[in-house]
């Protein structure tokens, strides 16, 4: 075997000269777009790409690249979100409560072979998600009728005014091709059978997901020759990256936000995609500390949220006055109780309480435990004596249930936050009455807040709609249990010479970036 | 000898097993259920059925470990929760960039942190051993994780001459070089403080050594003495260090690997923990523990060929 001998000499000169091309700048730059080549970050890896067994986030990201789908999220004319038909579709209209009528543009071809995209794609794609485990999105479809080619009809089982927005703009309604589905046994997990989008993508696990063009593709073509999305699960490594320029865009945090203030890094521009998140104190109104309404009522009076969005979130976060989050119809502006510590305490002496003691427990994540400390101290000032205690998740998400046993019955107060799409109705489920035990560990029911709950399924009006949430927010204020905080906010930084485009629920939709 | 290998090898397995119980007994004993923890709050029915059946929650708790035992056995560690890609696979995509991290972290600390050792002992208070003194004793002080961030903003933000995050372009070496360079020399910078202590602590031992004076005394060149002789010997205990620190690093440069972003078996272990995917845990903690293992045997072996003394001390 040939071996390699440098003299000390020879050592030194190599180092001279590679110091020399690092300042002349032979030594490659870094962070800038090489040949119409952009950089983004995916905060995690692929775990299954097929809709009907994914977990979300980067998958629906990667999925919005290269799969078809009927319609997309859409920003109306007065400024609320909907939806419109995809470049795929040629019209989606929605013909009464429970027939949705759609048109494919022909012309878009499968990868690998597998033919064009037709309307039967459409139908296996819709009723095999009915079997899966994202089949709650489809409960209110009944089927696909393919009428055609590239024409069909929805058909729902119950009046479902939500569908177009919670089902088929969000990532379940990715349509999948018949022919490779059947072909690879009828399930994927981290390769497509086919795809039928600009870009083919590709995987090295741990790195990067890597979207290159396809040749096949017949539609607009994308602004960017190849997109390289880094997988940075750290959020603060992330936020390194961007600012030494190897991403041009990626998510940031509520304290990061706030580090940067009005202030962000030269080049570059924050937008706040949506809020989709909403974060309540609740208090179990079975427990015998909090039976009585004047006790929780004293509670809601008791805690400044303004000072805990402060404290906790460096005020970056949107104060919420109910579960509904903003720019959804049914968001409220605000609520029917306030901050008011000498109300709180004469709530409490009404009810003839007086050294109450209480327990708060809250995930075991910063910006709670913080929050949970805030209120400690809110509850002090009127005489409660809270004690925080921070959960792990396994034990945190069985407190309530009555599934995991008797546990429930000595639940206190805890802080909550759920996650949801854009449209009120699913955030309004968790608390029905037969949710007791299971998500509404408030323990509450309530015959208005049920027929409410119906009504705004099968209501298409948009006036009416919001009717209808509000008033279901206030019936949930109403028992007490809830003391509204935030909802926190998906926000994304970028560089200012790219136009971005990022949904409510925090995927980017990098088929639609663009340079500004 | 072959005794001693033997025993120390049966001593391995016996430690391979054990840690094959603490991690499976780990997860049964996490406090809430197991497939609430794995699957997440708001899981299916149908996915709570497959994945009970998956990991065979429905059977006795001894019925599982020896179901998981056995699979280990014979190389199945069993798949991810949601991707199903088999654990042993993402294992092994990841320890080759681990193991080149280490590799290059340590190799750099050996390059530089042998030679200060040595130029300590042999000038004893010096003003060279007290400088030395002071780099070593602040390398070891001073977390990897903050030489990661801090050589990040440096050479990454501030200057722009390195890149700072991932492992660079697949298919380019020069590229997955210069990637390699920063997470190296912040995993690397505490090891050369140990090794450089180390060494000038050996050294200090074997220069009074008899052998060593009669070389002097036989007019034999002082660089022939230190570095024929001396460091020779003085040495061995740092190879031992070496190796149980290469094993160390395996799963000891989680820090970097988070910090600059780069894939590895550390980062992995930490995605997993955070995604709660615990097979894929349990499975690279076990290969990390088996290569650890396995690492501190051969140095075990080796010493033991070297030194008699230890053969009797098992």
């Amino acid at each position: 075997m040939p071996s390699i001998r440098l003299s000390r000499r020879q050592i030194l000169a190599s180092s001279l000269a590679a110091g020399a091309a690092g300042a002349i700048g032979v030594v490659p730059s870094f962070g800038k777009a090489q040949d119409n080549v952009l950089y983004v970050r995916f905060d995690s890896d692929i775990a299954v790409l097929d809709p009907g067994y994914m977990v979300g986030g980067t998958e629906i990201e990667t999925q919005k690249a290269v799969m078809p789908a009927l319609v997309e999220y859409a920003t109306m004319a007065d400024g609320s979100l909907g939806w419109e038909p995809t470049v795929y579709a040629s019209s989606v209209v929605q013909r009464d409560d429970l027939h949705i009528d759609f048109e494919l543009n022909p012309g878009f071809m499968w990868t690998n072979g597998f033919g064009e995209l037709t309307a039967d794609d459409v139908k296996y794609s819709f009723e095999r998600m009915k079997t899966t485990d994202w089949s709650g999105n489809f409960e209110a479809m009944e089927r696909v009728e393919v009428t055609g080619p590239y024409t069909g009809t929805i058909v729902l089982n119950t009046p479902f005014a939500p569908f177009p927005m919670i089902t088929l703009a969000a990532g379940p309604g990715t349509v999948l091709s018949r022919k490779a589905m059947e072909a690879t046994g009828g399930q994927f997990t981290t390769e497509f059978p086919a795809t039928c989008g600009p870009y083919l993508v590709q995987w090295a696990p741990q790195q990067r997901v890597t979207f290159l063009p396809n040749p096949e593709w017949t539609g607009p073509a994308p602004a960017f020759s190849e997109i390289r999305a880094l997988i940075i699960t750290e959020d603060r490594a992330a936020e390194l990256a961007f600012e030494a320029g190897e991403v041009a865009c990626t998510e940031i945090t509520a304290a990061t936000v706030a580090r940067y203030g009005d202030n962000p890094p030269a080049g570059s521009a924050i937008r706040v995609a949506g809020a989709l998140q909403y974060m309540w104190m609740g208090m179990n109104t079975e427990h015998p500390k909090l039976s009585d309404i004047r006790v929780r009522q004293a509670i809601q009076h008791a805690i400044d949220v303004d000072s805990l969005i402060q404290g906790a979130y460096s005020g970056t976060t949107e104060k919420s006055n109910g579960i509904v989050c903003p720019g959804l119809v049914g968001h409220r502006t605000a609520t029917k109780y306030s901050y008011d510590p000498a109300k709180a305490a004469a709530l409490l002496e009404e009810a003839g309480v007086s050294g109450l003691e209480l327990e708060l427990k809250t995930l075991n994540v910063q910006e709670r435990i913080l929050a949970a400390q805030i209120i400690q101290a809110n509850l002090g000032a009127v005489g409660i004596t809270a004690s925080v205690i921070p959960v792990d998740s396994g034990p945190f998400w069985e407190m309530g249930s009555e599934a995991a046993g008797e546990q429930w019955k000595d639940l206190q107060l805890w802080i909550m936050r759920y996650g949801t799409n854009p449209d009120p109705y699913e955030c309004t489920q968790w608390f029905r009455r037969d949710q007791v035990g299971v998500w509404n560990w408030e323990r509450w029911s309530d015959d208005e807040f049920e027929a409410l709950y119906l009504e705004g399924l099968s209501e298409t009006d948009a006036d009416r709609r919001h009717e209808i949430y509000l008033r279901m927010q206030e019936i949930m204020e109403d028992t007490g249990a809830y003391v509204w905080l935030n909802h926190e906010p998906e926000t994304f930084i970028y560089r200012d010479d790219l136009a971005i485009d990022v949904y409510p629920s925090g995927e980017m939709d990098i088929r639609d970036f663009r340079s500004a | 000898m072959w005794i001693y290998t033997l025993k120390r090898i049966g001593l391995s397995v016996v430690i391979v097993f054990c840690a094959l119980f603490v991690l499976f007994a780990l997860l049964r004993f996490l406090p809430g259920d197991p497939i609430t923890i794995a699957l997440g709050p708001r899981a299916t029915p149908e996915a709570i059925a497959r994945y009970s059946e998956k990991m065979h929650l429905d059977d006795s708790v001894v019925v599982q470990f020896l179901v998981y035992a056995r699979n280990a056995l014979m190389g199945d560690l069993g798949t991810a929760v949601f991707s199903e890609r088999s654990v042993v696979t993402m294992v092994f995509e990841a320890l080759p960039f681990t193991l080149l991290l280490a590799a290059a972290g340590l190799g750099w600390a050996m390059l530089v942190g042998i030679p200060l050792g040595c130029f300590a002992a042999v000038r004893p208070n010096s003003l060279l051993d007290r400088i030395t003194g002071v780099i070593s004793v602040g390398t070891i002080a001073v977390p990897s994780f903050l030489v990661s961030i801090w050589s990040l903003l440096i050479f990454a933000i501030m200057l722009g001459v390195l890149p700072a995050i991932g492992a660079g372009e697949p298919g380019d070496p020069l590229d997955q070089a210069l990637h390699l360079i920063l997470p190296a020399f912040a995993v690397g910078l505490g090891w050369v403080g140990y090794l450089a202590r180390m060494v000038r602590a050996s050294m200090l031992e074997v220069m009074s050594e008899n052998y060593i004076r009669a070389a002097q005394a036989f007019g034999l060149k002082r660089r022939t003495v230190i570095y024929r002789y001396a460091l020779r010997v003085a040495i061995l205990p740092t190879v031992t260090l070496i190796g149980i620190g290469f094993g160390g690093l395996l799963s000891g440069a989680v820090f970097a690997e988070i910090i600059f972003g780069r894939p590895g078996i550390g980062k992995l272990i930490y995605d997993m923990i955070i995604g709660r995917n615990f097979p894929v845990v349990q499975g690279a903690v076990l290969i990390i523990t088996a290569i650890y293992i396995a690492i501190t045997l051969i140095a075990d072996l080796v010493v033991a060929k070297l030194d008699p003394r230890v053969r009797e001390s098992l």
